[in-house]
């Protein structure tokens, strides 16, 4: 996975990619709307496409296609609204920020990033707070998914009339919640028993930095202090 | 030499309205395998996570009495970290004691060691003899949450194993796994008992855990109602009356026993206890 032929996303240190999804966030509000974000937006995901995470651009659009259309209605359609300025300056800093984040996403290796915490000599729990953050989504989606199958070889119908499908809504979640809380605790104990509280960790393939990574860290850190100086000079 | 001692423990859980665990005086030894056989909400997993010094600090509760570990306190903060990674705890559900941030099976075998500082070289030589010894070594490239559960339960196991552990707490280890799985944790235990360390399985399975124990410990509502060396606790009557029962031969013999009209000593207690055993004693 790491070699040569390995996408760049999969290659970078662990460090980078969080680095530039953070850098790209900021940006997302420093840099001047509409053309700012919309900029933004074609760089991050020609960034994306050329890392090798073309998948990421799609995520980052369907999850933004509601919101997109709400923009749309809220600031052209609707009388009153801000305009086609504001909603394409909203609509780009959303798609740049959801794409970004897929990409962290999909890019993500905890064991990776584990190890890279490991060399700079920060704590496992720092870490794996992170890392059980960037985990949370995937597997409350893999529960969510195992439960709903379950309640529906119970007999639970998950189509038909909104009213019914509100009601099922219930047999869903609860489970998943209370589930969730309850392997909080088992897994708890069952990091306790593997030396989680230990204090120093070996890093098992320490990751290094690449040429790649040290001009990605150093562009993203160039184009912050440009667009926070234009916030802090512009009138 | 004891490697866990019970002393008048006592443990109430949250809420409970009577104790999982009363007045229970027990030691574990280095070198054996203790089996804690009772029935469900008898109190052996409760024992096993009072044991570890996972309870009550993860659960919650109240504990009473004396419990040492290793000699130490195991709930001390003091005797936590020199107690790290000498008692190995495993329980049913495999898919909730990985460690979530493993790419790979061999990175799951040495997270625990790479926890604790170990230097690669080590960590290496562990995580191979580990996953071998559980014979899973050919899974090592292998995202753990994508194995199935009795693939899991071993990748777990070798994770415990590559820490060579003083102490063995296990909760129903097989039951996730197929009966070559059982029989090579059976292996395992024994192994390690012969090793030195103390093995406490607690398991409801009376005839996959007969061969493997050295003793039996029977609970019964949080108490200790039975203790001795497997062949005679098993085959008495009173394992009927105050305990879970005992192996599938031996029931056979009771019930066969219960049918007749004349008794028949071949049929009466002390009850035959696996198939050869059986057949010993009927043809």
């Amino acid at each position: 996975m790491n070699g040569r032929s390995a996408p760049l996303v999969a290659r970078a240190h662990p460090f980078t990619p969080l680095v530039l999804a953070a850098a790209i966030v900021v940006l997302a509000f420093a840099l001047p709307a509409p053309r700012g974000p919309m900029a933004l937006y074609a760089a991050t995901a020609a960034l994306v496409a050329l890392a090798g995470a073309p998948r990421a651009l799609i995520t980052g659009a369907i999850v933004c296609l509601p919101l997109w259309f709400f923009l749309f209605i809220l600031h052209v359609a609707l009388r009153g609204g801000d305009g086609l300025d504001a909603a394409l300056a909203q609509g780009a800093r959303l798609g740049a920020i959801a794409t970004a984040s897929a990409a962290l996403l999909r890019s993500f290796r905890p064991s990776r990033f584990l190890d890279a915490m490991a060399v700079r000599g920060l704590s496992f729990h720092a870490a794996y707070l992170i890392v059980a953050t960037l985990q949370s989504l995937p597997r409350l989606r893999a529960r969510a998914h195992a439960i709903q199958e379950a309640q529906r070889a119970r007999g639970l119908r998950l189509r038909g009339a909104p009213l019914g499908r509100l009601r099922a809504l219930v047999p869903l979640t609860l489970p998943l919640m209370l589930g969730s809380l309850a392997e909080v605790d088992d897994r708890a104990m069952a990091l306790e028993t593997r030396g989680v509280a230990a204090r120093r960790r070996t890093p098992l393939a320490p990751p290094s930095w690449s040429g790649w990574d040290v001009l990605a860290c150093s562009a993203a850190a160039a184009a912050l202090l440009l667009a926070l100086g234009w916030r802090v000079v512009s009138p | 030499m004891s490697a866990i001692e019970l002393d008048g423990v006592g443990f109430r859980y949250p809420g409970a309205g009577t104790e999982a665990l009363a007045d229970v005086s027990v030691h574990f030894r280095a070198g054996e395998v203790t089996w804690l056989y009772g029935a469900v909400g008898a109190g052996c997993t409760t024992m096993l996570l009072v044991a570890a010094g996972l309870a009550p600090r993860h659960t919650g509760g109240e504990l009473a009495g004396s419990v040492r570990l290793l000699g130490a306190d195991p709930a001390a903060p003091t005797s936590r970290e020199a107690l790290l990674g000498r008692a190995a705890f495993v329980t049913a559900t495999p898919v909730l004691q990985l460690s979530g941030v493993a790419g790979t099976v061999w990175e799951e075998v040495a997270f625990a060691p790479a926890n604790l500082g170990w230097t690669r070289e080590r960590i290496g030589i562990a995580a191979d003899a580990a996953l071998d010894r559980l014979g899973v070594g050919q899974l090592r490239e292998r995202d753990p949450a994508s194995l199935s559960g009795g693939e899991m339960q071993r990748v777990v196991l070798a994770g415990m194993l590559a820490l060579t552990p003083d102490v063995w707490l296990l909760d129903e280890p097989g039951a996730a796994l197929d009966h070559a799985g059982r029989r090579t944790l059976a292996g395992l235990l024994a192994a390690e008992a012969a090793r030195g360390a103390a093995v406490v399985i607690a398991s409801e399975d009376a005839d996959e855990t007969l061969a493997v124990a050295d003793r039996v410990v029977v609970l019964d509502g949080g108490r200790v109602a039975l203790e001795g060396a497997p062949a005679s606790v098993l085959a008495g009557e009173e394992i009927w009356t105050r305990g879970p029962g005992s192996t599938s031969v031996a029931e056979l013999a009771r019930r066969a026993a219960g049918a007749r009209r004349e008794p028949v000593d071949a049929l009466a207690a002390p009850y035959p206890l696996d198939a050869a055993e059986g057949l010993r004693r009927w043809t």
